[in-house]
């Protein structure tokens, strides 16, 4: 269990012990000092803890573990551990160009204004699709928007090896298509395999770090 | 067990409410999936702002009793 979480669970419980000597010794609260005690007790420790403990839940959901702890998931969680360079979310994660630990959120979240919220929406309705609804099998699992540009050059944009790459400058009018978005960078011909959870079965994998 | 006092009783419900919503937390910051975010999200946060709304409105009303 990591430090912060065990900070915010040590706090938890002495607000905890704190509030139970109210509710049986309530007559404390009658002197001035009780009744700071008391809106110490029941109101600024509780929101400090629920700010604190919030936050962890908001940063723990971004984790590719919270991503794969559905079991639907599962394939793509193990499509990041292909053993060929030409799998893009493989590439990426083995080579640390996302960070390993949230992978998921890194790439699948959107860097626009109020992305993070829209990514937080997008999460709760998978979790409505997987639990009340029949959720799709995973390699009939799409996006609910085409994959924007945005989120690849958010990281890309200005790197020498996408603004000088061979391909990317053999065609003049390719860098502004997609910086526009007008031509997608996962679009046939170009980083067109992804997950690609169907073939899962005849490739071969890392078995590098954990 | 709850005081026979106006105040003090209404001290001790929040107290009450807040001490679940406080337990639901804890064990959602232990669990590790969507569930638990959801609990502590949904039961958690729920039972948090009706203990502070209680007891931030039974201070209101004692002191609008008291003036």
């Amino acid at each position: 269990m990591a430090a912060p979480t065990i900070f915010i669970l040590l706090l938890l419980a002495l607000t905890i012990i704190l509030i139970a000597v109210i509710v049986f010794r309530p007559g404390i609260t009658a002197t001035r000092g009780g009744k700071m005690m008391a809106f110490l007790v029941l109101f600024a420790l509780p929101v400090l803890c629920a700010g604190m403990g919030g936050s962890a839940e908001l940063q723990h959901a971004k984790s590719t573990e919270f991503c794969l702890s559905c079991h639907i998931m599962e394939p793509y969680g193990k499509s990041l551990r292909v053993d060929d360079p030409m799998h893009l979310a493989a590439a990426h994660f083995q080579n640390h160009r996302v960070p390993p630990a949230e992978a998921c959120y890194t790439c699948h979240t959107n860097y626009a204004m109020f992305g993070g919220v829209k990514a937080k929406l997008g999460g709760l309705r998978h979790i409505y699709v997987y639990y009340l609804k029949t959720p799709p099998a995973p390699e009939d699992i799409k996006l609910y928007e085409p994959y924007h540009n945005r989120e690849c050059l958010h990281c890309h944009a200005g790197a020498r090896s996408f603004e000088e790459g061979a391909v990317h400058t053999a065609d003049p009018d390719l860098l502004p298509a997609l910086r526009a978005n007008k031509t997608s960078c996962v679009s046939s011909g170009c980083h067109d395999v992804v997950h690609n959870v169907r073939s899962l079965k005849d490739a071969k994998f890392w078995k590098g770090s954990n | 067990m709850l005081s026979t006092n106006s105040l003090e009783r209404k001290l001790q419900i929040s107290g009450i409410i807040l001490i679940f919503g406080l337990v639901v937390e804890a064990l959602c910051l232990l669990g590790r999936g969507p569930i638990a975010f959801m609990i502590f999200t949904g039961l958690g946060g729920l039972l948090f702002l009706v203990g502070i709304t209680y007891y931030l409105s039974a201070l209101v009303r004692s002191g609008s009793a008291g003036a």
